[in-house]
């Protein structure tokens, strides 16, 4: 199985694993460290922010070390292997893997290893120090580390046109003028995620935005601004994943995974993502991460969504059909998506203001909010909750649930 | 004087790519198989996988679907910020990434009818024709 390849969407394995663990690093307070350098700083690493997110998640769970018998690593931008992971945290293990970066795969992967015997409860960690290696994104930087990078990231270098941004810039750009929004209306998401993240401790963006704020951000691709896009911090993430019948015996309220989908953009990627809006990936993986969770998008009570720009994360909402096309904004400027509003979405701030933690964030934000432990913040009663990756051509949802 | 830009991706297919764009022409590889136009270059159809392509010479005219402004330096001072960059629907169906020739984003509104030209370039492979686009007259 390759790093990115997800297992089928069947009932079999729906429910079969429990995220009963969860761990993950002081976003905030490392991020204005590594801004600040106090005397003695001295910048996280992989390794270091493995160690964290792993005794966090181990704790949370109320396991002990010699519980834990599988390990999965998810280290995007390098790091050690799952033998030196394991070594580090001092592991027994039976089984062992490597999964993709970011949340494309790592979830469903690991529920399958654990429903095929491979390995009853799993450390899952992820960890990357994105800002301390003063990574940049877009021009000509290189990214020989990561799978197959789609053409559109370099391949218009000789216009001047690269980055993440650019891409959703132009979906911005073209959106506008097809629905006749302002730039203002934008804005809402930036200020409604920073909302958010106000209301989550270890959040990186705390400071109160106005959308007078909004507005007079600095443009890095008009029509976007510094505010439409995510941040670069460090950080690390753990869960613990258990098979379902122990689920039920640990310390914290069991988080099933429910369901899972997969769809990529197999050619005509522009027109896909700027005039289609991923909409057929999203129809088409939402609609298998549902059905093998046997739900209706109607069960779903709150959505976390990748949100590398504002735009994407509209591009999310309407093209999973949580609103009509063209009407995102105005369920965003009336508190729809807002915590305790009709669906909130990217509670803890997503990656606008909350962590870049690449997904792995939005599926520990799902388990905070679906343990019911998400404090002012929380979205009452909660039972189902659904994340989305997207990146510029490719899409995955799953579908988590109270319970195992 | 030639522009500098950053650099071309080249190697087989690509350098066909440039070496009509050197003849003032825009070209783009059709499969021989289904008759998609592939880009960017590919080695294999996307819709259809098959592998042989033959270079059809596209009319140059198309309109703007979307179009955005780099503010921020991407490119460490190799173009002077800002510069505007479009999204142009060629007349073939294709979209084409490129810059404004001739005209700025305050002229553009959506569906703005442009026709390609060439202006000479160079990046560290040497000099290069690059197509951008100008209003249709």
């Amino acid at each position: 199985m390759s790093k990115t390849a997800v297992p089928p969407t069947v009932p079999e394995l729906s429910r079969a694993a429990s995220i009963v663990g969860l761990g993950e690093t002081d976003y905030g307070d490392d991020y204005r460290a590594q801004r600040n350098q106090p005397e003695g700083y001295t910048p996280p690493t992989p390794e270091s922010l493995t160690k964290i997110a792993f005794a966090r998640a181990l704790e949370d769970s109320g396991l002990k070390l010699g519980d834990i018998d599988g390990l999965a690593v998810s280290y995007l931008y390098g790091g050690p292997s799952p033998a030196e992971v394991a070594t580090m945290l001092d592991l027994r293990l039976r089984h062992t893997m490597t999964v993709h970066g970011i949340m494309a795969g790592p979830i469903p992967q690991v529920c399958a290893a654990i429903a095929d015997g491979k390995c009853d409860t799993m450390a899952v960690v992820y960890a990357v120090a994105t800002r301390s290696t003063g990574r940049t994104f877009g021009g000509m930087s290189a990214h020989p580390d990561e799978d197959a990078v789609p053409p559109s990231y370099y391949y218009f270098n000789p216009w001047g046109w690269s980055s993440q941004g650019a891409h959703w810039a132009f979906c911005w750009q073209h959106y506008r003028h097809r629905f006749g929004r302002a730039e203002e209306d934008l804005g809402q998401v930036a200020v409604q995620l920073r909302k958010n993240a106000m209301a989550t401790p270890q959040a990186v963006m705390r400071k109160p935005m106005s959308i007078e704020d909004y507005m007079a951000s600095r443009f890095i691709v008009k029509p976007l601004r510094l505010f439409d896009m995510c941040l670069v911090n460090d950080g690390g993430i753990c869960f613990i994943v258990t098979r379902a019948d122990k689920a039920r015996d640990c310390a914290q309220p069991p988080v099933s995974v429910a369901g899972w989908g997969k769809a990529n953009v197999k050619m005509d990627k522009l027109d896909t993502l700027i005039r289609q809006q991923l909409r057929p990936q999203c129809q088409a993986a939402g609609e298998q991460a549902l059905q093998m969770a046997g739900l209706s998008l109607g069960d779903v009570g709150h959505f976390e969504a990748y949100d590398a720009a504002t735009m994407h994360l509209v591009n999310h909402i309407e093209s999973h059909g949580l609103a009509e096309p063209g009407t995102a904004l105005d369920h965003f400027a009336a508190g729809d998506f807002a915590p305790g509003g009709r669906l909130p979405v990217n509670t803890a701030g997503g990656m606008l203001s909350g962590s870049y933690m690449h997904g792995w964030n939005h599926v520990a934000e799902a388990v905070h909010q679906l343990r019911h432990e998400a404090g002012e913040r929380q979205t009452p009663g909660l039972e189902v909750a659904m994340t989305s990756l997207a990146q510029t051509d490719q899409v995955h949802p799953i579908i988590f649930t109270r319970g195992a | 004087m030639a522009h500098r830009r950053p650099d071309r991706t080249l190697g087989p297919g690509h350098d066909e790519f440039w070496a009509w764009c050197d003849k003032q022409e825009l070209r783009l590889p059709k499969c021989q198989a289904c008759g998609k136009l592939a880009w960017p270059v590919t080695p294999r159809c996307q819709q259809c996988d098959a592998s042989k392509f033959v270079w059809v010479q596209l009319s140059g005219r198309g309109s703007i679907v979307s179009w955005g402004t780099f503010v921020q330096d991407y490119y460490r001072g190799q173009m002077a910020t800002p510069y505007d960059t479009i999204l142009v629907e060629l007349e073939e169906g294709v979209l084409f990434i490129s810059n404004p020739d001739g005209f700025g984003e305050q002229d553009i509104s959506p569906g703005m009818e442009v026709s390609v030209r060439f202006i000479d370039c160079e990046d560290s492979a040497g000099p290069f024709r690059l197509p951008v686009f100008c209003r249709s007259s």
